[in-house]
């Protein structure tokens, strides 16, 4: 089936659009009325819906771009060169999700500029912001290939292949660096996080499960187009990040049973309280579970168990990252009495971005030509 | 015809009232001390049916302040009081007759009325060379107390002096200024005490005092330092009508400045409310509406009844406030929630709905199918 | 590993080399846990405290006025009063918000009679920000829009740089910087400790209208020699207690309260320059007990000193990879 031939306007597409120009309306709204009219949001809970879900999530399920395209360029895997300019464009269709949220999450959204120039290293959130600066800008770089390609503008096209190792390396370079910031904001927290969440360790655990959450994701997306745009299944690709998986699934297991054993202990963990128990939860769907499945070659090897397990990880660090962001924090804001639910708003922006990413991908698709071996 | 026998039953006078005032005044009597108002009919009854109650009233080292509070009652007035309400059998400044002639009436009242008189006393005692710092009639003050308080049916101690001491019982205390009650206890006399501290009381706190009795035959409620509950029960500070402004933090800081003009707290100029125990913004002074007393005219309380306040520490030094219950719209440090609040509650089971939902549909889904691969390799 | 300021920002430049093109240099690169000897504070001594909210109404009269922490500008705001009956009578606000940088709340246990004591007593606590000595929220801020003095150890705000993260609102142990979430262009306030008022020879206003010196202004060092002082001091006997400020010789003459033998503030959080003395446990005043002594942004540093080494190791390995599996590649004739 030629990717030409994939039609836009189907009725999936046509609801997609619905809930991006609900979004665009919750946008406008944001921005003329500001944040206390849009969003739940409270002193006692600055961060919520946005910052737990979309950034914490969306930065976290874009770390594919990088592995793929380390695992292609530096560590030379030919094997995966089909989906790299997929996992890639998904990391920059992530990075920018990203950056619009923290938009419209910031409070004066017009100085999102302003860590760029003023600098303050000790800041947590000024590593993150130049990351995500740096980092979009090189995953737009990493893009552009098929951007040249489809434009016909071979001069362009020739000279950032030849830079494309470099760019990578950079890439890599600032996933590693970012991931894991986006745990290290959370260090300056001791007092407010639960300790089932809260450890020196979290910028290593962040990094790690966010690659585990990558490679989830790849493969995940890559069986799904196989699926609806019906190309085959590159089941040597799958298999070979399912044991990638198996791996970082197991050392992230052990980072956080040493994690559990060195801070709160194991009790902690069945008190039956609320945060026990979504931290439970989170194990068990994201680290336990995958990790069983994952250790019989079987499941490793079958594309519909791989999905599985892949929606298993995807399901289980988007937990973990709601739980550091929200739930690990509700216990301190109930000692205020403060509450926090999303408002509807927070709730249709969010569901604007990801439809924007599911529009957005499905467009790239047609237009671009996103997996390249599989025409052959 | 009927018509006018009604008036003239209206007109018809008790105790030199006319009934409607008479009933106003048992009733407002009754209020002042925080019974029904149905008690005034009661308190009515008593006094037009009994005898009139038996007063001595003992002077000592005082100021005669406290003779001049009554003056200043409206309802009844000092004569209705004295000539119509309570027998009033002796009193030095109000007595016709004086010197030996006042001696001998007091005497025989003593004995008339043994066991059913009232004793007031005001002034403190002087104590120190056995009271011989005040005498009437060649005998000191001391024994005429203990003399004439062993045979009361009760002892009211009118005013601060005799309460606690008062202005007489300040630093140094050259004459060993003693409270009756003190004094009392002292000799071994067992007949209770009311105190009704304030320099003066307010006369009203003594008619209703002396009304209960009268009525009830029994003295009011009292707290621990022997004062009636109705009146000294609460500190001014609660009562004041400037507390809004304490509770807001507005303050008059000088005599005349703005916060002054304006009737703010007088906290910061000295005021004596927040530890003096009293009902004068409620109860007021001299009839004449609101505003008559002490800091409603904008001077602070200098907490005249007060035992260790007034003319104790200095005017204008800030009170110590012994008695503030934080008024209920001062914010908890902790609200009193316990764990999460219930929207993260349904957020986290909204989340943990969705997830357990995908995972499980993944498994049970994913985990089945075994021949999906080989067809997509057949492709 | 460990290294100082200076030393990262050189292997930062040299490993990141992108992060010599901005042209400008970090702000605040150093986080001092010194106090400054000319650190200025409050001392609160909350058994003095009898909960008239003096402190309260004039924190909003003063800070309104220009460049006062809550106009934070040239032009005087009107006091940003918060009326919680449809009356409006009094300002009436119940937590610390963008409106109210003071508050005097009250903690009751049991019946909550007797002032002071923990058993079935009552408190009243005066919160505001704590100006740190290593404040968490100037570590926290990308933008170095929450700067402390260097000299008087004010922890200050500059409303033009500030981007509205709310991550100072996150890392602030104590819940101190507030947003205006209901404003489209909204700030973040806090108390300043009446910065604007140092220059005409005036010194914060909490402190300058308690009526009791339950509240006093000084330098950081003579706060806690007259902090532990008060702790010597034996129940029951009487103190002059300084009103306004710390070396005042305006003093009220008080039996002293029996206290918590802890002056808060010395060392939570590495040390605060807002110090209190209480009768009833500071756990139970709403400090949470999960503060401990380290100073906050040394928990972050730990990590952004790592950066460079990070840099180092993912440029060099990284290559190093690369240069190895090339040619790896090249034998198998991709």
């Amino acid at each position: 089936m030629n990717h030409k031939d994939i039609k836009m306007m189907t009725p999936m597409t046509m609801g997609l659009l619905l809930v991006m120009a609900a979004g665009a309306v919750v946008a406008i709204y944001r921005m003329l009325f500001g944040l206390g009219a849009a969003t739940n949001l409270s002193d006692i809970w600055p961060w919520g819906f946005w910052i737990g879900f979309d950034v914490l999530g969306g930065v976290a399920m874009a770390a594919g771009g990088f592995i793929i395209a380390g695992a292609v360029y530096l560590l030379n895997w030919n094997k995966y060169k089909p989906i790299v300019r997929a996992a890639v464009l998904n990391a920059f269709f992530g990075y920018v999700l990203a950056a619009t949220s923290i938009f419209f999450d910031i409070g004066q959204s017009f100085r999102i500029w302003h860590p760029m120039v003023m600098w303050q290293i000790n800041s947590i959130m000024f590593i993150v912001a130049i990351h995500v600066v740096l980092y979009t800008t090189t995953l737009a770089a990493e893009s552009s290939p098929m951007i040249f390609e489809r434009l016909n503008m071979s001069g362009a096209y020739r000279f950032v292949n030849k830079i494309m190792v470099p760019i990578v390396l950079f890439g890599v370079l600032l996933s590693t660096l970012h991931q894991s910031s986006l745990g290290a904001v959370y260090l300056i927290i001791p007092s407010k996080l639960s300790p089932l969440w809260y450890s020196s360790k979290l910028p290593y655990l962040f990094l790690v499960s966010a690659v585990m959450m990558g490679l989830a994701m790849v493969s995940f997306e890559t069986i799904l187009s196989a699926r609806v745009f019906k190309h085959k299944l590159p089941m040597d690709i799958l298999s070979g990040m399912a044991r990638g998986s198996l791996i970082v699934v197991g050392l992230y297991f052990i980072l956080k049973v040493w994690d559990l054993l060195s801070g709160p202990g194991i009790g902690a963990a069945f008190t039956g309280s609320f945060t026990a128990n979504m931290y439970l939860l989170e194990m068990m769907i994201g680290v336990l579970l995958p990790l069983v499945l994952l250790a019989v070659k079987d499941f490793r090897t079958r594309s519909s168990s791989i999905f599985a397990i892949n929606i298993l990880l995807i399901v289980g660090v988007l937990l973990n990252r709601m739980n550091v962001g929200i739930f690990g924090l509700a216990e301190y804001a109930g000692r205020f009495g403060v509450d926090y639910f999303p408002s509807l708003m927070e709730i249709i922006l969010t569901a604007a971005m990801i439809a924007f990413a599911f529009v957005g991908f499905k467009f790239s698709v047609k237009y671009l030509n996103l997996f390249p071996e599989t025409e052959h | 015809m009927k018509d006018l026998e009604l008036v003239a039953k209206e007109e018809e006078t008790i105790c030199g009232f006319s009934r409607r005032d008479f009933l106003k005044f048992c009733s407002t009597m009754a209020v002042g001390m925080g019974l029904p108002v149905g008690m005034g009919a009661k308190i009515a009854e008593a006094v037009t049916t009994q005898k009139r109650p038996p007063v001595l009233w003992l002077s000592a080292q005082e100021c005669t302040g406290c003779t001049e509070t009554l003056l200043r009652a409206g309802h009844p007035t000092l004569d209705k009081l004295i000539l119509e309400l309570i027998s009033l059998e002796y009193h030095e400044t109000l007595l016709v007759g004086s010197g030996k002639q006042a001696e001998e009436w007091r005497v025989k009242a003593m004995k008339e009325y043994k066991g059913k008189y009232i004793l007031v006393v005001d002034g403190s005692i002087p104590i120190k060379d056995n009271g011989i710092y005040c005498k009437i009639g060649g005998k000191t003050a001391l024994s005429l107390l203990v003399e004439m308080a062993t045979d009361a049916a009760a002892v009211v101690a009118m005013g601060s002096c005799s309460s606690w001491g008062g202005l007489p019982a300040s630093d140094p205390n050259p004459t060993g200024a003693t409270a009756a009650h003190e004094v009392l206890t002292s000799k071994g006399v067992k007949t209770p005490v009311v105190n009704i501290p304030g320099c003066p009381p307010n006369p009203y706190n003594f008619l209703s005092t002396v009304l209960y009795y009268v009525t009830f035959k029994k003295l009011p409620e009292l707290d621990e330092l022997s004062r009636p509950k109705f009146a000294y029960g609460r500190i001014i500070h609660e009562n004041c009508e400037r507390r809004p402004h304490f509770d807001a933090g507005r303050f008059a800081v000088q005599f005349g400045d703005e916060g002054h003009r304006k009737g703010y707290c007088l906290f910061k100029l000295g005021c004596k409310g927040p530890e003096t125990f009293n009902n004068c913004p409620i109860q007021l002074f001299n009839d004449v509406g609101s505003g008559a007393w002490p800091v409603g005219t904008g001077h602070p309380c200098f907490g005249c009844s007060e035992k260790g306040v007034g003319f104790t520490v200095p005017l204008h030094s800030p009170a110590r406030p012994k008695y503030i219950t934080p008024p209920s719209f001062f914010t908890d440090v902790f609200p009193g929630k316990e764990g999460v609040g219930s929207g993260t509650k349904a957020l986290a089971a909204g989340v943990a709905g969705v997830a357990i939902g995908a995972a499980g549909a993944a498994v049970l889904s994913g985990l089945g199918k075994k021949d999906d691969d080989k067809k997509d390799k057949g492709e | 590993m460990s290294m100082n300021r200076r030393d990262f920002l050189k292997t930062a430049a040299a490993g990141g080399g992108m992060l010599l093109a901005s042209q400008a240099m970090p702000v605040n690169a150093t986080m001092s846990k010194e106090l400054s000897p000319e650190a200025v504070g409050i001392l609160y001594d909350a058994t003095l405290c009898i909960g008239c909210k003096s402190c309260m109404v004039n924190c909003k009269t003063y800070n309104s006025a220009a460049k006062g922490a809550l106009s934070l500008g040239t032009e005087a705001v009107a006091p940003t009063y918060e009326y919680s009956t449809p009356e409006k009578i009094w300002d009436d606000p119940h937590d610390l918000s963008a409106k109210t940088l003071n508050i005097i709340k009250v903690v009751k246990n049991g019946t909550g009679v007797s002032k002071d004591i923990p058993d079935n007593g009552y408190s009243f606590v005066k919160q505001h920000c704590m100006h740190c000595i290593t404040p968490a929220c100037v570590s926290a801020c990308p933008v170095a829009a929450l700067q402390k003095d260097p000299k008087n150890g004010v922890v200050y705000y500059e409303e033009n740089k500030c981007i509205g993260c709310r991550y100072c609102q996150l890392a602030c142990p104590f819940r101190i910087p507030k947003y205006e979430f209901g404003k489209a262009s909204p700030q973040v306030r806090k108390c300043q400790l009446c910065n604007h008022r140092f220059a005409e020879g005036k010194y914060s206003a909490c402190c300058e209208f308690c009526p009791t010196g339950a509240s006093i202004f000084g330098k950081v060092l003579d706060l806690r020699k007259e902090a532990q002082k008060r702790l010597t001091l034996k129940t029951g006997d009487t103190y002059d207690f300084p009103v306004q400020t710390v070396n005042s010789k305006n003093t009220s003459r008080r039996t002293v309260s029996k206290y918590i033998s802890h002056v808060y503030g010395m060392k939570e959080a590495g040390g605060t320059q807002y110090l209190l003395l209480a009768g009833l446990p500071f756990e139970m005043l709403g400090f949470d007990k999960n503060i401990k002594d380290e100073a906050l942004p040394d928990l972050t540093w730990a990590y952004v000193s790592k950066i460079p080494a990070v840099i180092a190791t993912v440029l060099i390995g990284g290559a190093a990879t690369w240069a190895i599996t090339k040619n790896r590649n090249t034998d198998k004739g991709e």
